[in-house]
């Protein structure tokens, strides 16, 4: 394909992107001037070009597009639903043929006969005598108002429109690539790169980081190098970031696609939605854009199938009959976390139950046992689906499995959570980049290994002198007792050289790493760890990625390449499934078991001499630093982490205890809370237990703030508790009171 | 008429003829790869073994920012292996780049169509279906090898035991 030809497909793929999202927002605004204007100079250069290159199928569809976009831009038509839809065919038409261009460099044979007749068939009313135009006219009144009307009264406008209506909301609202208006001063400052070009910057940029780790170490001894090489460290780390940088791509790129699904939905569905946008600049690399575009266009068609209710049956529960749905993206550390929320009926519980154990997903048993928080993420298994009827649209059994799966391959994990009668949130968290990521390296058969920490849930010491009675067999199958339940072990050296021992060794210290890989957990036995890494992946060649334990390799620190494993296909090579681990669980003691799924695990920690609980779930690290590194923003303690400032909560009195000598070194625990981070300080981390629920004599009152912990009632820290950081809640509110209404 | 082009058309067969091989030095045989297919000789590596991978494979190494699969000639051959660092051939083939594991990269010959053969009955099915003939050199043989038949992507197609 020549030069030319590719510009002219970038140009007007942009073109109709851009078309789409005009034509989203023309059904709100039928009168605007301005979008029928960009929609029109979208065909018309798409004609204009195609003539010249000589594409005649492509000139003539657009002809017939252009010819009817010509009379609505001189307001002899209204654009109505119907000339609405006939443009969106436009769209697909157009693009099917750009395709076909792209793939095979020709136009293809197909025939649009009937895409150009209906769009003859649209500009009928303006091209009849007066007479007929004149009940065009009345019939277009039918759809929105003629512009005189729609000037006079504004409000009676269903929706707000955020472009003109309220320009302080436009100002602060997201500045990704929406607007016509942003995009042409864009242009001069931009330039078109080639991705392949940007991946090889990050391969060099990887070499970079390597030699300039090499020239570190070499030069540490020389004090007169020491100042270059640190220079040289500095510039590497900026030029990295800034590479990675040219990668990102906003959300807004794949956000903007949702309308037309919405709007094509809503209407064969018979629901009435306003999609709400938050967060639409938050940055994402690009390979990772393209990967969560399905399960999110996937989520976001669940929501709309089996979430936001028909608008009869929301009158009837006094909602509003329109539904909302939002999709939210933020950057949480080193993640992008993406939302996608309705106010709909929510998932029923019950029904979930119901259905997985219908379908043998889990035993009735043990489902009565499972909290409900759990059992909704009983429809990430493959093979469920709570839709009464098997739609069109969604609902054939092969939904949030594979949105999990999609996720999870590129190192994401999905939550979902549910009120009844209130909605569904779904949340997705995506590294923000698949290129780097944090992995533990361990060592095996006298080589390293990257292990990514995206599946590792902790770690386990074996010292020598435990090894011979720390693990416990079944047969021929190696188990360890992990706080009372069994782990299946996998020993890593043994999977990698078949028919080698497989023994704890009495001669140094042995390490289980306990993993977690599309809900199979399992340990790893490994014979050592070194440091955790950010390693740069590097792709295998084909035959290395048939053998299928390892993802990719990865050059380390030190200039040795590691091979990086993969979790979920050592599980499968050691055969360890998910129904296995039950089986395994419950040969250990069901009641145990039983016990353990119910209630909540908590850290036992010890503040001053004082016991007290937090939640494991809400448990993201545990630093521990010298008490010199908390500052105080007036009387409260604050800790500059990662960049960020995280407020400090001390009721136990550790700093105090600490104060005067800056050498201490002290414990924090870093929680999530809601949507931000709090620190607990502590003198100790003493275990991980789960928490049994206590009862007021005489009553079933379950007692708040407290837990049966290792037989002692103990507190728990309230981490809602915590209040915010002055400057952290001015920000609070800013989300919430920006949301960029589009649809 | 007749006599003119004659000399004209020897000379372009000779200029087709000649082609330039690396030598390379495998055990006891010298073996020849055309250097247009060579992107680079990367002297005494130490590849990463990578367990569990077909036998073939001499591991990993580092090269230029992507991590390159080695094919091992000496296990090819069914030498045994040779401990100690190797030198590396960085091929080109239709399905990417791959690194060959010689024991010895030597000088770069010139050799002529003219003095080719094709691979002699003889040799064994393994060997047939990895040399591409030999050029007879003064007072030795050049075994030719084909780096399309060394690619893994295709050795792991077809298992060499």
């Amino acid at each position: 394909m020549d030069e030319l030809t590719r510009e002219f497909l970038i140009e007007s793929q942009e073109g109709l992107d851009r078309m789409e999202r005009c034509l989203t927002d023309l059904e709100e605004r039928p009168q605007d001037a301005g979008l029928i204007g960009e929609i029109f100079r979208s065909v018309h250069t798409i004609k204009g070009t195609t003539g010249f290159l000589g594409f005649k199928r492509l000139e003539k569809l657009a002809h017939a597009g252009e010819n009817l976009l010509g009379l609505l831009r001189e307001g002899r038509l209204t654009a109505d639903r119907s000339i609405i839809t006939g443009l969106l065919q436009l769209l697909d038409g157009l693009r099917s043929i750009l395709k076909l261009i792209e793939a095979e460099g020709a136009e293809g044979q197909g025939e649009d006969a009937a895409l150009i007749a209906q769009l003859e068939q649209l500009q009928a009313p303006a091209q009849a005598p007066v007479r007929q135009h004149a009940q065009a006219r009345a019939g277009a009144q039918r759809a929105p108002a003629p512009p005189p009307v729609s000037q006079t009264k504004p409000p009676a406008h269903p929706l707000p429109e955020p472009a003109e209506a309220t320009p302080a909301v436009q100002a602060s609202a997201d500045a990704g690539p929406v607007r016509p208006r942003i995009q042409g001063s864009a242009a001069e400052s931009t330039l078109r790169v080639d991705v392949t070009l940007l991946n090889r910057m990050m391969n060099l940029v990887g070499e970079l980081v390597l030699t300039r780790n090499q020239v570190l170490q070499a030069t540490a001894a020389d004090p007169n190098l020491t100042l270059l090489s640190r220079r040289l460290d500095m510039v590497t780390a900026d030029l990295r970031e800034s590479v990675m940088k040219a990668r990102m791509q906003p959300v807004s790129n794949i956000f903007s696609k949702m309308p037309r699904i919405v709007r094509d939905l809503s209407q064969s569905l018979g629901r009435r939605v306003r999609l709400q946008f938050e967060g639409q600049d938050t940055e994402l690399d690009k390979s990772l854009l393209e990967a969560i575009k399905d399960p999110l266009t996937h989520a976001v068609r669940n929501s709309l199938d089996h979430g936001i209710e028909p608008p009869e049956e929301r009158k009837a529960a006094s909602k509003d009959p329109e539904g909302t749905l939002m999709l939210r993206a933020a950057q949480e550390g080193s993640h992008v976390i993406i939302e996608v929320s309705d106010d709909g009926a929510g998932i029923a519980v019950d029904k979930v139950r119901q259905k997985a154990i219908e379908r043998g997903l889990i035993t009735a048993d043990r489902a009565a046992h499972l909290a409900e928080r759990e059992l909704l993420q009983l429809i990430f298994l493959p093979g469920f689906s709570t839709a009464a009827a098997v739609t069109n649209v969604s609902g054939r059994g092969v939904g949030m499995d594979v949105v999990r799966t999609n996720v999870e391959k590129i190192g994401g994990k999905v939550e979902i959570d549910s009120r009844t009668g209130k909605g569904t949130t779904l949340r997705l968290r995506i590294p923000l980049t698949l290129a780097i990521i944090p992995a533990l390296i361990v060592r095996s058969v006298n080589q390293s290994f990257a292990l990514p920490q995206g599946a590792l849930s902790e770690l386990v010491h074996i010292p020598p002198e435990q090894a011979a009675a720390a693990i416990e067999w079944i047969e021929d199958a190696p188990l360890y007792r992990l706080r009372g339940k069994l782990l299946p072990l996998v020993f890593l050296h043994r999977l990698l050289m078949p028919g080698t021992e497989h023994r704890l060794t009495t001669e140094r210290d042995n390490f289980i790493a306990v993993l977690d890989a599309d809900g199979r957990r399992f340990g790893l036995v490994v014979d050592g760890l070194a440091d955790p890494e950010e390693i740069v992946v590097k792709p295998l060649s084909a035959v290395l990625k048939t053998i299928g334990l390892y993802s990719g390799a990865t050059v380390l620190g030190n200039a040795d390449l590691a091979l990086i494993l993969d979790p979920g296909s050592i599980a499968i090579k050691a055969g360890i499934t998910m129904s296995a681990e039950e089986e395994a669980a419950r040969n250990g003691g069901a009641e145990e078991e039983a016990e353990a799924a119910k209630s909540i695990e908590y850290l036992l920690v010890e503040a001053a001499g004082r016991r007290a609980a937090v939640p494991l779930a809400d448990v993201l690290r545990i630093e521990q630093l010298p008490a010199s590194r908390i500052e105080y923003i007036g009387y409260r303690p604050v800790l500059n982490f990662e960049g960020q400032l995280l407020p400090v909560e001390d009721s136990g009195g550790v700093l105090a205890e600490v104060q005067g000598n800056p050498e201490a070194q002290i414990i924090v625990v870093v929680c999530r809370e809601g949507n931000r981070h709090v620190g607990i300080a502590v003198s100790h981390v003493l275990d991980v237990a789960a928490g049994g629920d206590l009862f007021e004599a005489g009553t079933d009152l379950r007692t708040g703030g407290v837990t049966l912990l290792k037989s002692r009632v103990t507190g728990v820290v309230d981490l809602g508790a915590v209040p915010p950081l002055p400057a952290e809640e001015i920000t609070q509110n800013e989300w919430n009171q920006v949301p960029e209404t589009v649809a | 008429m007749s006599t003119a082009p004659p000399p004209l058309h020897r000379k372009e067969k000779i200029a087709a003829a000649l082609a330039e091989m690396c030598s390379v030095r495998v055990g006891n045989a010298l073996f020849g790869i055309p250097i247009t297919h060579i992107l680079e000789i990367v002297g005494s590596a130490r590849p990463q073994p990578v367990p569990l991978a077909p036998a073939f494979v001499g591991g990993l190494v580092h090269y230029r920012g992507d991590v390159l699969t080695t094919v091992s000639l000496r296990q090819l051959l069914g030498l045994p292996p040779q401990n100690g660092p190797q030198d590396i051939l960085v091929l080109e083939s239709s399905g990417g780049c791959f690194g060959l594991l010689v024991d010895s990269v030597g000088e770069v010959l010139t050799v002529s169509s003219a003095d080719h053969e094709p691979n002699p009955s003889i040799l064994d099915e393994r060997r047939r279906s990895l040399f591409a003939g030999a050029y007879k050199l003064k007072d030795s043989l050049l075994v030719m090898l084909d780096p399309e038949r060394l690619d893994p992507m295709r050795l792991g197609a077809a298992p060499v035991a």
